[in-house]
Protein backbone atom coordinates (compact mmCIF):
# COMPACT_ATOMS: atom_id res chain seq x y z
CA UNK A 1 0.00 0.00 0.00
CA UNK A 2 2.89 2.32 0.79
CA UNK A 3 6.28 2.00 -0.81
CA UNK A 4 9.35 4.19 -0.89
CA UNK A 5 12.40 3.58 -3.03
CA UNK A 6 15.63 5.37 -2.20
CA UNK A 7 13.69 8.33 -0.83
CA UNK A 8 16.01 11.23 -0.07
CA UNK A 9 15.34 14.78 0.98
CA UNK A 10 18.00 17.45 1.20
CA UNK A 11 17.70 20.97 2.54
CA UNK A 12 20.81 22.60 1.20
CA UNK A 13 23.68 20.57 2.61
CA UNK A 14 21.55 18.93 5.29
CA UNK A 15 20.24 15.50 4.41
CA UNK A 16 16.97 15.15 6.30
CA UNK A 17 16.25 11.76 4.76
CA UNK A 18 18.74 9.33 3.29
CA UNK A 19 17.83 6.54 0.91
CA UNK A 20 14.68 5.37 2.68
CA UNK A 21 13.24 2.08 1.48
CA UNK A 22 9.95 1.04 3.04
CA UNK A 23 7.15 -1.30 2.13
CA UNK A 24 3.95 -1.32 4.14
CA UNK A 25 1.28 -3.86 3.28
CA UNK A 26 -2.42 -3.06 3.21
CA UNK A 27 -4.13 -3.24 6.61
CA UNK A 28 -0.86 -3.10 8.54
CA UNK A 29 0.06 -0.61 11.22
CA UNK A 30 3.58 0.71 10.84
CA UNK A 31 5.23 2.52 13.72
CA UNK A 32 7.87 5.06 12.92
CA UNK A 33 10.20 5.56 15.85
CA UNK A 34 12.91 8.10 16.22
CA UNK A 35 13.88 11.23 18.08
CA UNK A 36 12.74 14.68 17.03
CA UNK A 37 14.36 15.74 13.78
CA UNK A 38 15.16 12.18 12.70
CA UNK A 39 13.20 12.41 9.44
CA UNK A 40 9.81 10.96 10.43
CA UNK A 41 7.82 14.09 9.65
CA UNK A 42 9.74 14.62 6.40
CA UNK A 43 8.82 11.12 5.24
CA UNK A 44 5.20 11.64 6.21
CA UNK A 45 5.03 14.98 4.44
CA UNK A 46 6.41 13.46 1.26
CA UNK A 47 3.85 10.65 1.47
CA UNK A 48 1.13 13.27 2.03
CA UNK A 49 2.09 15.16 -1.16
CA UNK A 50 3.25 18.18 0.84
CA UNK A 51 6.93 17.93 0.06
CA UNK A 52 8.88 17.07 -3.04
CA UNK A 53 11.66 14.51 -2.48
CA UNK A 54 15.14 15.43 -3.70
CA UNK A 55 15.47 11.97 -5.18
CA UNK A 56 13.81 8.57 -4.96
CA UNK A 57 10.19 7.58 -5.34
CA UNK A 58 7.22 7.22 -3.04
CA UNK A 59 3.99 5.42 -3.87
CA UNK A 60 0.69 5.25 -2.04
CA UNK A 61 -1.78 2.66 -3.34
CA UNK A 62 0.40 2.34 -6.42
CA UNK A 63 0.20 6.07 -7.22
CA UNK A 64 3.33 8.15 -7.46
CA UNK A 65 3.03 10.97 -4.89
CA UNK A 66 4.65 13.47 -7.25
CA UNK A 67 2.87 12.52 -10.46
CA UNK A 68 -0.59 11.66 -9.11
CA UNK A 69 -1.06 13.85 -6.02
CA UNK A 70 -4.83 14.05 -6.45
CA UNK A 71 -5.26 10.25 -6.40
CA UNK A 72 -2.89 10.00 -3.43
CA UNK A 73 -4.83 12.67 -1.52
CA UNK A 74 -8.04 10.68 -2.02
CA UNK A 75 -6.35 7.65 -0.44
CA UNK A 76 -4.76 9.30 2.57
CA UNK A 77 -5.85 11.00 5.75
CA UNK A 78 -2.99 13.09 7.11
CA UNK A 79 -2.67 14.41 10.63
CA UNK A 80 0.42 16.57 11.22
CA UNK A 81 2.27 16.68 14.55
CA UNK A 82 1.02 20.20 15.18
CA UNK A 83 -2.13 21.55 13.67
CA UNK A 84 -4.38 24.44 14.41
CA UNK A 85 -8.11 24.82 14.30
CA UNK A 86 -10.27 27.64 13.06
CA UNK A 87 -11.71 30.22 15.42
CA UNK A 88 -15.42 30.75 15.39
CA UNK A 89 -16.25 27.35 13.96
CA UNK A 90 -18.23 24.65 15.78
CA UNK A 91 -17.01 21.04 15.72
CA UNK A 92 -19.79 20.09 13.35
CA UNK A 93 -18.99 23.02 11.03
CA UNK A 94 -15.30 22.18 11.15
CA UNK A 95 -16.01 18.67 9.87
CA UNK A 96 -18.53 20.03 7.38
CA UNK A 97 -15.82 22.29 5.97
CA UNK A 98 -13.54 19.33 5.34
CA UNK A 99 -16.44 17.31 3.90
CA UNK A 100 -16.79 20.16 1.43
CA UNK A 101 -13.06 20.16 0.78
CA UNK A 102 -13.31 16.47 -0.15
CA UNK A 103 -16.40 17.13 -2.27
CA UNK A 104 -18.67 14.90 -0.21
CA UNK A 105 -22.32 15.49 -1.23
CA UNK A 106 -24.25 17.60 1.27
CA UNK A 107 -27.02 15.03 1.75
CA UNK A 108 -24.49 12.52 3.10
CA UNK A 109 -22.73 14.90 5.46
CA UNK A 110 -25.08 15.01 8.46
CA UNK A 111 -25.01 11.25 9.03
CA UNK A 112 -21.29 11.02 8.27
CA UNK A 113 -20.36 13.78 10.71
CA UNK A 114 -22.52 12.21 13.44
CA UNK A 115 -20.80 8.85 12.88
CA UNK A 116 -17.33 10.38 12.98
CA UNK A 117 -18.03 12.33 16.15
CA UNK A 118 -19.34 9.13 17.70
CA UNK A 119 -16.19 7.26 16.67
CA UNK A 120 -13.94 9.79 18.37
CA UNK A 121 -16.24 10.18 21.39
CA UNK A 122 -17.12 13.79 20.68
CA UNK A 123 -20.85 13.48 20.02
CA UNK A 124 -21.55 15.65 23.06
CA UNK A 125 -19.33 18.42 21.69
CA UNK A 126 -20.88 18.71 18.23
CA UNK A 127 -22.07 22.26 18.82
CA UNK A 128 -19.08 23.42 20.84
CA UNK A 129 -16.66 25.88 19.31
CA UNK A 130 -13.51 24.04 18.25
CA UNK A 131 -11.36 26.59 20.00
CA UNK A 132 -12.95 25.75 23.33
CA UNK A 133 -12.08 22.02 23.16
CA UNK A 134 -9.24 20.52 25.19
CA UNK A 135 -6.04 19.46 23.42
CA UNK A 136 -7.05 15.80 23.57
CA UNK A 137 -10.45 16.60 22.09
CA UNK A 138 -8.92 18.72 19.33
CA UNK A 139 -6.57 15.86 18.54
CA UNK A 140 -9.51 13.45 18.31
CA UNK A 141 -11.43 15.92 16.19
CA UNK A 142 -8.34 16.13 13.95
CA UNK A 143 -8.47 12.36 13.61
CA UNK A 144 -12.18 12.53 12.70
CA UNK A 145 -11.25 15.16 10.13
CA UNK A 146 -8.76 12.72 8.57
CA UNK A 147 -11.54 10.21 8.14
CA UNK A 148 -14.23 12.29 6.39
CA UNK A 149 -13.44 10.84 2.95
CA UNK A 150 -12.96 7.29 4.30
CA UNK A 151 -9.27 7.04 3.35
CA UNK A 152 -7.57 3.67 3.09
CA UNK A 153 -4.34 5.02 4.56
CA UNK A 154 -3.87 7.11 7.67
CA UNK A 155 -0.64 9.07 8.10
CA UNK A 156 -0.49 10.17 11.72
CA UNK A 157 2.45 12.24 12.85
CA UNK A 158 2.80 12.08 16.64
CA UNK A 159 -0.96 11.79 17.27
CA UNK A 160 -0.49 11.46 21.01
CA UNK A 161 2.05 14.20 21.56
CA UNK A 162 1.16 16.62 24.29
CA UNK A 163 -1.74 14.54 25.54
CA UNK A 164 -2.26 13.60 29.16
CA UNK A 165 -2.21 9.85 29.97
CA UNK A 166 -5.99 9.53 29.87
CA UNK A 167 -6.27 11.29 26.50
CA UNK A 168 -3.42 9.13 25.21
CA UNK A 169 -5.25 5.95 26.18
CA UNK A 170 -8.43 7.23 24.51
CA UNK A 171 -6.47 7.99 21.35
CA UNK A 172 -4.92 4.52 21.41
CA UNK A 173 -8.33 2.89 21.71
CA UNK A 174 -9.60 4.82 18.69
CA UNK A 175 -6.54 3.80 16.70
CA UNK A 176 -7.16 0.17 17.60
CA UNK A 177 -10.69 0.55 16.30
CA UNK A 178 -9.34 2.00 13.05
CA UNK A 179 -6.90 -0.88 12.76
CA UNK A 180 -9.82 -3.28 13.17
CA UNK A 181 -11.57 -1.41 10.31
CA UNK A 182 -8.70 -2.48 8.05
CA UNK A 183 -7.02 0.89 7.62
CA UNK A 184 -3.36 0.96 6.74
CA UNK A 185 -1.79 3.22 9.33
CA UNK A 186 1.61 4.80 9.47
CA UNK A 187 2.12 6.37 12.85
CA UNK A 188 5.10 8.12 14.34
CA UNK A 189 6.03 8.68 17.91
CA UNK A 190 8.95 9.43 20.10
CA UNK A 191 7.07 8.02 23.07
CA UNK A 192 7.78 4.42 22.29
CA UNK A 193 5.73 2.15 24.53
CA UNK A 194 2.51 3.58 23.14
CA UNK A 195 3.28 1.99 19.77
CA UNK A 196 4.18 -1.48 21.06
CA UNK A 197 0.75 -3.02 21.19
CA UNK A 198 -0.57 -1.10 18.20
CA UNK A 199 1.93 -1.85 15.46
CA UNK A 200 2.62 -4.84 13.25
CA UNK A 201 5.93 -3.44 12.06
CA UNK A 202 8.24 -0.76 13.30
CA UNK A 203 10.99 1.22 11.71
CA UNK A 204 13.62 3.03 13.69
CA UNK A 205 14.96 6.16 12.07
CA UNK A 206 17.77 8.34 13.25
CA UNK A 207 19.52 11.22 11.49
CA UNK A 208 17.52 10.54 8.35
CA UNK A 209 18.57 6.88 8.11
CA UNK A 210 16.41 3.85 8.70
CA UNK A 211 18.54 1.84 11.08
CA UNK A 212 16.16 -0.99 11.92
CA UNK A 213 13.01 -2.24 10.26
CA UNK A 214 10.89 -5.30 10.93
CA UNK A 215 8.02 -6.80 12.85
CA UNK A 216 7.65 -5.93 16.51
CA UNK A 217 8.31 -9.58 17.39
CA UNK A 218 11.60 -9.61 15.49
CA UNK A 219 12.83 -6.46 17.11
CA UNK A 220 14.46 -7.65 20.28
CA UNK A 221 17.45 -6.25 21.99
CA UNK A 222 18.68 -9.83 22.33
CA UNK A 223 19.69 -9.62 18.69
CA UNK A 224 22.41 -7.25 19.72
CA UNK A 225 23.49 -9.39 22.71
CA UNK A 226 21.97 -7.03 25.20
CA UNK A 227 19.61 -7.98 27.99
CA UNK A 228 17.54 -5.69 30.13
CA UNK A 229 18.01 -6.25 33.85
CA UNK A 230 16.15 -4.98 36.87
CA UNK A 231 17.37 -4.63 40.40
CA UNK A 232 15.50 -3.68 43.54
CA UNK A 233 17.27 -2.80 46.79
CA UNK A 234 15.96 -2.04 50.28
CA UNK A 235 18.29 0.92 50.83
CA UNK A 236 21.83 2.09 50.00
CA UNK A 237 20.59 3.02 46.53
CA UNK A 238 23.53 5.33 45.93
CA UNK A 239 26.09 2.64 46.68
CA UNK A 240 24.21 0.19 44.48
CA UNK A 241 24.14 2.69 41.62
CA UNK A 242 27.90 3.21 41.93
CA UNK A 243 28.54 -0.54 41.68
CA UNK A 244 26.30 -0.74 38.62
CA UNK A 245 27.90 2.21 36.83
CA UNK A 246 31.37 0.90 37.63
CA UNK A 247 30.61 -2.42 35.93
CA UNK A 248 31.92 -2.56 32.34
CA UNK A 249 28.85 -4.58 31.27
CA UNK A 250 26.22 -2.15 32.52
CA UNK A 251 24.81 0.64 30.37
CA UNK A 252 22.04 3.20 30.69
CA UNK A 253 21.23 2.84 34.36
CA UNK A 254 17.78 4.13 35.16
CA UNK A 255 17.33 4.75 38.88
CA UNK A 256 13.73 5.03 40.05
CA UNK A 257 13.93 5.26 43.82
CA UNK A 258 15.68 1.99 44.80
CA UNK A 259 14.47 0.32 41.59
CA UNK A 260 17.06 0.09 38.84
CA UNK A 261 16.66 -0.82 35.20
CA UNK A 262 19.72 -1.18 32.99
CA UNK A 263 21.17 -2.74 29.86
CA UNK A 264 23.58 -5.61 30.44
CA UNK A 265 26.00 -6.65 27.74
CA UNK A 266 27.80 -9.48 29.51
CA UNK A 267 27.16 -13.23 29.84
CA UNK A 268 25.23 -15.08 32.59
CA UNK A 269 28.55 -15.57 34.44
CA UNK A 270 29.04 -11.79 34.41
CA UNK A 271 25.50 -11.31 35.76
CA UNK A 272 26.21 -13.71 38.64
CA UNK A 273 29.47 -11.88 39.36
CA UNK A 274 27.65 -8.54 39.44
CA UNK A 275 25.08 -9.90 41.91
CA UNK A 276 27.84 -11.38 44.08
CA UNK A 277 29.61 -8.01 44.06
CA UNK A 278 26.43 -6.21 45.18
CA UNK A 279 25.88 -8.68 48.02
CA UNK A 280 29.52 -8.70 49.13
CA UNK A 281 29.37 -4.92 49.55
CA UNK A 282 26.38 -5.30 51.86
CA UNK A 283 23.69 -4.00 49.46
CA UNK A 284 20.31 -5.37 50.61
CA UNK A 285 19.13 -6.76 47.25
CA UNK A 286 15.40 -7.56 47.13
CA UNK A 287 15.35 -8.78 43.54
CA UNK A 288 17.76 -9.15 40.62
CA UNK A 289 16.29 -10.44 37.37
CA UNK A 290 15.91 -10.02 33.64
CA UNK A 291 13.16 -7.55 32.72
CA UNK A 292 10.68 -7.83 29.89
CA UNK A 293 12.02 -5.47 27.31
CA UNK A 294 9.88 -2.75 25.84
CA UNK A 295 10.18 -0.72 22.67
CA UNK A 296 12.10 1.94 24.49
CA UNK A 297 14.82 -0.57 25.33
CA UNK A 298 14.79 -1.76 21.72
CA UNK A 299 15.14 1.76 20.48
CA UNK A 300 17.94 2.63 22.86
CA UNK A 301 19.80 -0.58 22.09
CA UNK A 302 19.44 -0.15 18.33
CA UNK A 303 20.40 3.49 18.25
CA UNK A 304 23.40 2.91 20.48
CA UNK A 305 26.33 4.63 18.85
CA UNK A 306 24.35 6.05 15.93
CA UNK A 307 25.38 9.59 15.13
CA UNK A 308 27.93 9.71 17.92
CA UNK B 1 -23.28 30.52 -8.66
CA UNK B 2 -23.88 27.07 -7.24
CA UNK B 3 -20.12 26.50 -7.16
CA UNK B 4 -19.76 29.75 -5.30
CA UNK B 5 -22.37 28.83 -2.71
CA UNK B 6 -20.95 25.34 -2.15
CA UNK B 7 -17.26 26.28 -2.10
CA UNK B 8 -16.19 25.15 1.39
CA UNK B 9 -13.51 27.83 1.80
CA UNK B 10 -15.95 30.60 0.94
CA UNK B 11 -18.56 29.23 3.35
CA UNK B 12 -15.97 28.87 6.12
CA UNK B 13 -14.47 32.30 5.55
CA UNK B 14 -17.87 33.98 5.51
CA UNK B 15 -18.85 32.12 8.66
CA UNK B 16 -15.65 33.10 10.42
CA UNK B 17 -15.65 36.69 9.22
CA UNK B 18 -19.28 37.61 9.69
CA UNK B 19 -19.83 35.76 12.93
CA UNK B 20 -17.62 38.05 14.98
CA UNK B 21 -18.52 41.41 16.39
CA UNK B 22 -15.32 42.78 14.87
CA UNK B 23 -16.93 42.89 11.43
CA UNK B 24 -19.85 45.00 12.65
CA UNK B 25 -17.42 47.31 14.42
CA UNK B 26 -15.25 47.80 11.31
CA UNK B 27 -18.32 48.54 9.18
CA UNK B 28 -19.85 50.81 11.80
CA UNK B 29 -16.62 52.72 12.38
CA UNK B 30 -16.07 53.20 8.66
CA UNK B 31 -19.54 54.61 8.11
CA UNK B 32 -19.24 56.76 11.21
CA UNK B 33 -15.97 58.32 10.01
CA UNK B 34 -17.27 58.89 6.48
CA UNK B 35 -20.59 60.27 7.77
CA UNK B 36 -18.87 62.52 10.30
CA UNK B 37 -16.66 64.01 7.56
CA UNK B 38 -19.64 64.55 5.25
CA UNK B 39 -21.88 66.14 7.85
CA UNK B 40 -18.96 68.13 9.25
CA UNK B 41 -18.20 69.62 5.86
CA UNK B 42 -21.87 70.37 5.11
CA UNK B 43 -22.22 72.01 8.51
CA UNK B 44 -19.13 74.18 8.06
CA UNK B 45 -20.07 75.11 4.49
CA UNK B 46 -23.62 76.13 5.33
CA UNK B 47 -23.19 77.49 8.84
CA UNK B 48 -23.21 81.17 7.87
CA UNK B 49 -25.12 80.94 4.60
CA UNK B 50 -28.73 80.65 3.63
CA UNK B 51 -28.05 78.86 0.35
CA UNK B 52 -26.04 75.88 -0.90
CA UNK B 53 -24.44 75.92 -4.35
CA UNK B 54 -24.22 72.71 -6.43
CA UNK B 55 -20.50 73.43 -6.91
CA UNK B 56 -20.01 72.94 -3.19
CA UNK B 57 -21.81 69.63 -3.38
CA UNK B 58 -19.26 68.61 -5.98
CA UNK B 59 -16.47 69.45 -3.56
CA UNK B 60 -18.07 67.20 -0.97
CA UNK B 61 -18.28 64.44 -3.56
CA UNK B 62 -14.58 64.83 -4.38
CA UNK B 63 -13.72 64.77 -0.70
CA UNK B 64 -15.76 61.61 -0.12
CA UNK B 65 -14.23 59.91 -3.13
CA UNK B 66 -10.65 60.75 -2.19
CA UNK B 67 -11.19 59.56 1.37
CA UNK B 68 -12.77 56.36 0.11
CA UNK B 69 -9.86 55.65 -2.23
CA UNK B 70 -7.49 56.19 0.68
CA UNK B 71 -9.58 53.85 2.81
CA UNK B 72 -9.48 51.15 0.12
CA UNK B 73 -5.68 51.43 0.01
CA UNK B 74 -5.69 51.13 3.78
CA UNK B 75 -8.28 48.36 4.26
CA UNK B 76 -7.61 46.04 1.29
CA UNK B 77 -4.04 45.05 2.30
CA UNK B 78 -5.06 44.78 5.95
CA UNK B 79 -7.81 42.30 5.12
CA UNK B 80 -5.91 40.22 2.59
CA UNK B 81 -2.28 40.25 3.77
CA UNK B 82 -3.01 37.60 6.41
CA UNK B 83 -5.32 35.31 4.49
CA UNK B 84 -2.80 32.62 3.54
CA UNK B 85 0.04 33.37 5.93
CA UNK B 86 -2.61 33.24 8.67
CA UNK B 87 -3.48 29.67 7.66
CA UNK B 88 0.24 28.88 7.73
CA UNK B 89 0.69 30.44 11.16
CA UNK B 90 -2.35 28.63 12.54
CA UNK B 91 -0.86 25.42 11.12
CA UNK B 92 -3.96 24.69 9.09
CA UNK B 93 -2.51 25.20 5.61
CA UNK B 94 -0.81 21.81 5.24
CA UNK B 95 -3.97 19.97 6.15
CA UNK B 96 -5.89 22.08 3.63
CA UNK B 97 -3.39 21.22 0.91
CA UNK B 98 -3.89 17.47 1.42
CA UNK B 99 -7.59 17.78 0.59
CA UNK B 100 -9.08 18.06 -2.89
CA UNK B 101 -8.87 21.85 -2.72
CA UNK B 102 -6.39 23.05 -5.31
CA UNK B 103 -4.00 25.92 -4.54
CA UNK B 104 -5.98 27.97 -7.07
CA UNK B 105 -9.30 27.33 -5.36
CA UNK B 106 -7.77 28.27 -1.99
CA UNK B 107 -6.28 31.51 -3.36
CA UNK B 108 -9.36 32.51 -5.35
CA UNK B 109 -11.78 31.74 -2.51
CA UNK B 110 -9.70 33.72 -0.02
CA UNK B 111 -9.52 36.60 -2.48
CA UNK B 112 -13.24 36.50 -3.19
CA UNK B 113 -14.33 36.53 0.45
CA UNK B 114 -11.97 39.41 1.22
CA UNK B 115 -13.34 41.31 -1.79
CA UNK B 116 -16.88 40.65 -0.62
CA UNK B 117 -16.18 42.27 2.69
CA UNK B 118 -14.35 45.29 1.25
CA UNK B 119 -17.14 45.70 -1.31
CA UNK B 120 -19.70 45.56 1.47
CA UNK B 121 -17.84 48.35 3.26
CA UNK B 122 -17.68 50.49 0.12
CA UNK B 123 -21.25 49.79 -0.99
CA UNK B 124 -22.61 50.48 2.45
CA UNK B 125 -21.30 54.02 2.05
CA UNK B 126 -23.44 54.52 -1.07
CA UNK B 127 -26.27 56.22 0.85
CA UNK B 128 -23.80 58.91 1.89
CA UNK B 129 -23.42 59.81 -1.77
CA UNK B 130 -27.17 60.38 -1.96
CA UNK B 131 -26.55 63.59 -0.03
CA UNK B 132 -24.48 64.79 -2.93
CA UNK B 133 -27.21 63.81 -5.40
CA UNK B 134 -29.72 65.65 -3.26
CA UNK B 135 -27.94 68.88 -4.09
CA UNK B 136 -26.79 67.93 -7.60
CA UNK B 137 -23.44 68.68 -9.17
CA UNK B 138 -22.37 65.18 -10.22
CA UNK B 139 -23.55 62.90 -13.02
CA UNK B 140 -24.65 59.26 -12.58
CA UNK B 141 -22.12 58.21 -15.24
CA UNK B 142 -19.35 59.70 -13.14
CA UNK B 143 -20.62 57.80 -10.11
CA UNK B 144 -20.66 54.53 -12.07
CA UNK B 145 -17.13 55.20 -13.32
CA UNK B 146 -16.01 55.96 -9.77
CA UNK B 147 -17.41 52.69 -8.46
CA UNK B 148 -15.85 50.76 -11.32
CA UNK B 149 -12.56 52.48 -10.51
CA UNK B 150 -12.97 51.55 -6.83
CA UNK B 151 -13.65 47.94 -7.84
CA UNK B 152 -10.43 47.79 -9.87
CA UNK B 153 -8.52 49.22 -6.90
CA UNK B 154 -10.10 46.74 -4.50
CA UNK B 155 -9.24 43.82 -6.79
CA UNK B 156 -5.67 44.99 -7.33
CA UNK B 157 -4.80 45.87 -3.73
CA UNK B 158 -6.61 42.70 -2.60
CA UNK B 159 -4.55 40.57 -5.02
CA UNK B 160 -1.41 42.29 -3.82
CA UNK B 161 -2.27 41.38 -0.22
CA UNK B 162 -3.13 37.77 -1.11
CA UNK B 163 0.09 37.43 -3.09
CA UNK B 164 2.19 38.78 -0.21
CA UNK B 165 0.46 36.46 2.24
CA UNK B 166 1.25 33.45 0.02
CA UNK B 167 4.83 34.56 -0.67
CA UNK B 168 5.86 35.55 2.86
CA UNK B 169 5.52 33.15 5.76
CA UNK B 170 4.68 35.69 8.45
CA UNK B 171 1.60 37.88 8.42
CA UNK B 172 3.59 40.76 9.93
CA UNK B 173 6.09 40.75 7.06
CA UNK B 174 3.37 40.24 4.48
CA UNK B 175 1.36 43.20 5.84
CA UNK B 176 4.36 45.53 5.86
CA UNK B 177 5.32 44.61 2.30
CA UNK B 178 1.69 44.93 1.13
CA UNK B 179 1.51 48.43 2.57
CA UNK B 180 4.91 49.27 1.10
CA UNK B 181 3.78 48.21 -2.38
CA UNK B 182 0.44 50.00 -1.93
CA UNK B 183 2.36 53.13 -1.04
CA UNK B 184 4.57 52.65 -4.10
CA UNK B 185 1.52 52.42 -6.37
CA UNK B 186 -0.39 55.22 -4.68
CA UNK B 187 2.35 57.73 -3.92
CA UNK B 188 5.52 56.36 -5.50
CA UNK B 189 4.18 56.48 -9.06
CA UNK B 190 3.10 60.10 -8.53
CA UNK B 191 6.55 61.04 -7.22
CA UNK B 192 8.26 59.29 -10.13
CA UNK B 193 5.98 61.10 -12.58
CA UNK B 194 6.64 64.43 -10.91
CA UNK B 195 10.38 63.84 -10.83
CA UNK B 196 10.53 62.80 -14.49
CA UNK B 197 8.36 65.77 -15.49
CA UNK B 198 10.74 68.12 -13.75
CA UNK B 199 13.69 66.35 -15.35
CA UNK B 200 12.17 66.76 -18.83
CA UNK B 201 11.58 70.46 -18.11
CA UNK B 202 15.16 70.86 -16.92
CA UNK B 203 16.53 69.20 -20.03
CA UNK B 204 14.11 71.29 -22.10
CA UNK B 205 12.61 68.16 -23.65
CA UNK B 206 8.97 68.31 -24.67
CA UNK B 207 7.30 66.26 -21.97
CA UNK B 208 3.79 66.73 -23.38
CA UNK B 209 4.81 65.11 -26.65
CA UNK B 210 6.20 62.03 -24.99
CA UNK B 211 4.09 58.83 -24.77
CA UNK B 212 5.65 58.17 -21.39
CA UNK B 213 3.64 60.75 -19.44
CA UNK B 214 0.14 59.73 -20.52
CA UNK B 215 1.15 56.24 -19.39
CA UNK B 216 2.63 57.43 -16.09
CA UNK B 217 -0.40 59.58 -15.33
CA UNK B 218 -2.64 56.58 -16.09
CA UNK B 219 -0.96 54.24 -13.64
CA UNK B 220 -1.38 56.47 -10.61
CA UNK B 221 -4.75 56.04 -8.89
CA UNK B 222 -4.79 59.68 -7.78
CA UNK B 223 -4.36 61.13 -11.28
CA UNK B 224 -6.91 58.70 -12.75
CA UNK B 225 -9.44 59.62 -10.07
CA UNK B 226 -8.86 63.30 -10.81
CA UNK B 227 -9.50 62.62 -14.50
CA UNK B 228 -12.76 60.77 -13.77
CA UNK B 229 -14.16 63.53 -11.59
CA UNK B 230 -13.03 66.17 -14.07
CA UNK B 231 -10.39 67.86 -11.97
CA UNK B 232 -7.58 68.98 -14.23
CA UNK B 233 -4.40 68.21 -12.34
CA UNK B 234 -2.37 67.21 -15.40
CA UNK B 235 -1.21 69.81 -17.95
CA UNK B 236 -4.13 70.46 -20.34
CA UNK B 237 -1.85 70.13 -23.38
CA UNK B 238 -1.16 66.47 -22.55
CA UNK B 239 -3.09 64.11 -24.82
CA UNK B 240 -3.93 60.58 -23.74
CA UNK B 241 -3.78 57.77 -26.27
CA UNK B 242 -6.44 55.92 -24.24
CA UNK B 243 -8.78 57.13 -21.54
CA UNK B 244 -6.77 56.91 -18.30
CA UNK B 245 -9.39 54.88 -16.42
CA UNK B 246 -9.48 52.27 -19.22
CA UNK B 247 -5.68 51.94 -19.33
CA UNK B 248 -5.62 51.85 -15.52
CA UNK B 249 -8.25 49.06 -15.47
CA UNK B 250 -6.50 46.94 -18.11
CA UNK B 251 -3.11 47.31 -16.45
CA UNK B 252 -4.14 46.66 -12.87
CA UNK B 253 -6.63 43.90 -13.62
CA UNK B 254 -3.88 42.22 -15.66
CA UNK B 255 -1.46 42.62 -12.78
CA UNK B 256 -4.06 41.18 -10.40
CA UNK B 257 -4.41 38.05 -12.54
CA UNK B 258 -0.60 37.75 -12.61
CA UNK B 259 -0.28 38.14 -8.83
CA UNK B 260 -3.02 35.60 -8.12
CA UNK B 261 -1.41 33.18 -10.57
CA UNK B 262 1.93 33.63 -8.83
CA UNK B 263 0.31 33.13 -5.41
CA UNK B 264 -1.24 29.88 -6.67
CA UNK B 265 2.17 28.71 -7.88
CA UNK B 266 3.82 29.56 -4.58
CA UNK B 267 1.16 27.64 -2.70
CA UNK B 268 1.60 24.43 -4.67
CA UNK B 269 3.74 22.21 -2.41
CA UNK B 270 4.90 20.04 -5.30
CA UNK B 271 6.02 22.85 -7.59
CA UNK B 272 9.44 22.46 -9.13
CA UNK B 273 11.90 24.84 -7.59
CA UNK B 274 14.66 26.37 -9.64
CA UNK B 275 18.00 24.82 -8.97
CA UNK B 276 20.66 26.82 -7.25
Amino acid sequence: MIETQGLTKRYGKLEALKDLNLKIEQGKVFGFIGPNGAGKSTTMMILSTLLRPSSGKAYVGGFDVEKNPREVRQLIGYMPDFFGVYDNLKAIEYLDFYCGAYQIPERKRTALIADLLELVNLSGKADSYVDSLSRGMKQRLGLARCLVHDPKVLILDEPASGLDPRARIEMREILKELRAMGKTIIISSHILPELAELCNDIGVIEKGKLIAYGSVGDMTVGVKGISIMQLKVLDQAEAAEKILTDSPFVKRVDNKNRYFRFQFTGSDVDKAALLANLLSQGIPVVSFSEAKENLEDVFLAITEGVGS
Amino acid sequence: MRGFLTNPVIIKELRERFRTGKTAWILGSYLFVMGAILFGVIYVETANKVYFRPGESREIFILLTVIQLGMIGFIAPALTAGTISGERERQTLNVLLTTHLTPFSIVSSKMLTSLLFISLVVLSSLPLYSFVFLYGGISPVQLIKIFWFFSVNIIFFGSLGVFCSARFRRTGVSTIISYGLTFLVGVGTALITFFLWQFFEMMEWKAVDSDLFPFLFSINPGFVLAEIIGEKVVPPSLTYFMEPWILFSILYLGLSVFLLGWATRVLNPLRKKRLG
